[in-house]
């Protein structure tokens, strides 16, 4: 007992106050809150209800994979920078520290006007309040040639788990002075900065393993996140490595052969001793089940994250439509604490604060080479509303980019702790 | 910075009495409030007090917290992240997040 923290015993004392005082309430009538998906959003939020009302919710985290592997920080894997362990995470702290309920089951199904979600075992769980915060789905056929058989060929690495690590033996094993082909998605996608990171992170590789490798960008866009600083550095750091080009250069890919390992363009045909190919993305299925869906991706109310469709059901991260916010893991985290904060408050009466949003996402582009790019957000009527932004600068002195680097490393410790303890 | 940062410790250890608009700003605070807030800093600050690349705030002197933000919110510190979190907290939410981070146990 001595070790007993305060704010512990503050929360003893709390929860002994509130079962004397409603002895009525059983734990069969508590309200149920279940979480789809526990990525960066659904992990947070299902953390954030089950802590702060402390055993007042009961609170269901449905999430098929039994380890989480998070896509930020994959980058890092792909270019020697991690080990592929570091950024796999499990729901021990969720299940054990916060009593949050635990399976480890594909959802199938929403019905909304039940409040029922069915789960891959046929298997349902009522719910008071639902989250759902499935991540992305590919849209495979937006590429001519590109399909999710094709996928181990040219692996997309954009959800985080095997496709990332085959990528990373691509890249290895890729014939010395040969031609890597990126495909960057079109937006909106996951995590602006990401594609391109990602050329950094494999050349970053390839200078030690391949030093004569080349390194393709096919963009189906004309600018992207960061681009000054992303070319500052891959001029730096990788002088003649990486042509980028863009999408007026290039026409568009008019088809992938997926056997000849070839990019046909209206500018050429680009052979590729290996590639990452990253179609355009929508949000993950089981919005689309829960029908809180318009067309790819899911409007919300700006002050709260809940569907434009459905009051009792809340869509967080890639998923949503949240407009001036990207589409990162941090958004994600961030969007999540607004939800639970409102949903605790819609549920037991707890106060609702004012929505505060944030989004900062780091990139590395060589060794102790981070850049970083970051806003706060209100909620306004129409959208979550840009309050202010920074973005780091071209010509940046080597200690800023170190310090920048580090201070990723300290905040991918702090999110995941955010999210799963 | 780091100067900056000295300086302000040697004179919340030593001298309370600098600290008059420190002190008024931390009365106004709230620890729910503070709690809620505190949700946006932890995206980054580790919960345990782990500090690797960003420093840990558990148990840190509610004075001392409210110096620094102040001093980020008028940008004599640097980093932007911290600039723009700081830029957009009032008094009362800088005094609430103060009362609560110095209730917290610090790093061991």
């Amino acid at each position: 007992m001595s070790k007993i923290s305060r704010r512990t015993f503050t929360g003893i004392v709390a929860t002994s106050v509130a079962t004397i005082s409603m002895p009525s309430i059983s734990l069969g009538a508590l309200p149920r809150v279940v979480v789809i998906g526990g990525g960066a959003g659904g992990a947070t939020a299902a953390r954030y209800i089950a802590k702060d009302s402390k055993g007042g919710v009961h609170v269901t985290l449905v999430e098929a994979s039994k380890r989480y592997y998070t896509c930020f920080f994959s980058n890092l894997y792909l270019g020697g920078f991690r080990n592929y362990g570091s950024i796999g995470h499990n729901y021990y702290g969720l299940a054990v520290n916060r009593g949050v309920n635990v399976v480890h089951e594909w959802a199938v199904s929403v019905d909304s006007a039940a409040k029922k979600v069915t789960l891959g075992s046929g298997n349902s769980i009522s719910y008071d309040k639902l989250v759902i915060s499935p991540g992305i789905d590919l849209k495979y056929d937006t590429i001519n040639g590109y399909s999710a058989e094709a996928q181990t060929h040219m692996p997309h690495a954009w959800k985080s788990g095997t496709q990332v690590q085959l990528l990373r033996n691509q890249v290895m094993n890729m014939k010395q002075g040969g031609t890597f082909v990126m495909v960057p998605p079109p937006n909106p996608y996951r995590c602006p900065p990401g594609p391109y990171e990602r050329v950094s992170m494999i050349a970053h590789q390839f200078k030690k393993s391949n030093p004569t490798a080349k390194i393709v960008v096919l963009d189906p866009k004309n600018k992207f996140s960061k681009q000054g600083l992303f070319m500052e550095g891959w001029q730096r750091h990788y002088p003649g490595m990486i042509e980028w080009i863009d999408a007026d250069t290039h026409g568009g890919i008019k088809n992938v052969n997926v056997s000849k390992m070839e990019f046909e363009t209206d500018l050429d045909t680009f052979k590729a001793d290996a590639a990452c190919v990253v179609p355009a993305q929508k949000a993950g299925a089981i919005a689309m089940a829960a029908g809180v869906n318009n067309g790819d991706w899911c409007p919300i109310v700006p002050a709260s994250m809940q569907s434009q469709a459905d009051e009792n059901i809340y869509v967080l991260g890639d998923a949503s439509v949240a407009k001036s916010m990207p589409k990162s893991g941090f958004s994600a985290n961030s969007q999540a604490k607004v939800a639970a904060n409102h949903i605790r408050g819609t549920l037991t009466g707890s106060k609702v604060f004012d929505a505060r949003y944030s989004n900062t996402c780091w990139s590395l582009v060589a060794t102790n080479d981070g850049i970083k790019v970051g806003a706060s957000y209100a909620a306004g009527s129409e959208a979550i509303d840009v309050t202010s932004k920074f973005v780091s600068k071209t010509g940046e002195d080597s200690a800023l980019r170190k310090a920048t680097y580090e201070e990723s490393i300290g905040w991918y410790e702090g999110i995941t702790t955010d999210m799963f303890s | 910075m780091k100067i900056f940062l000295f300086v302000i410790l040697f004179l919340t250890s030593f001298c309370k009495f600098v600290f008059a608009e420190e002190q008024k700003i931390i009365a106004m605070g709230d620890i729910e409030f503070g709690e809620y807030l505190s949700a946006e800093c932890a995206a980054c600050h580790h919960q345990a007090g782990i500090s690797k690349g960003i420093p840990a705030i558990n148990g840190m002197d509610a004075e001392v917290f409210v110096a620094l933000m102040l001093a980020y919110r008028s940008k004599e510190m640097e980093n932007p992240i911290m600039q723009m979190i700081a830029g957009r907290l009032d008094d009362e939410q800088i005094g609430s997040l103060a009362l609560y981070f110095s209730i917290l146990e610090p790093p061991k």
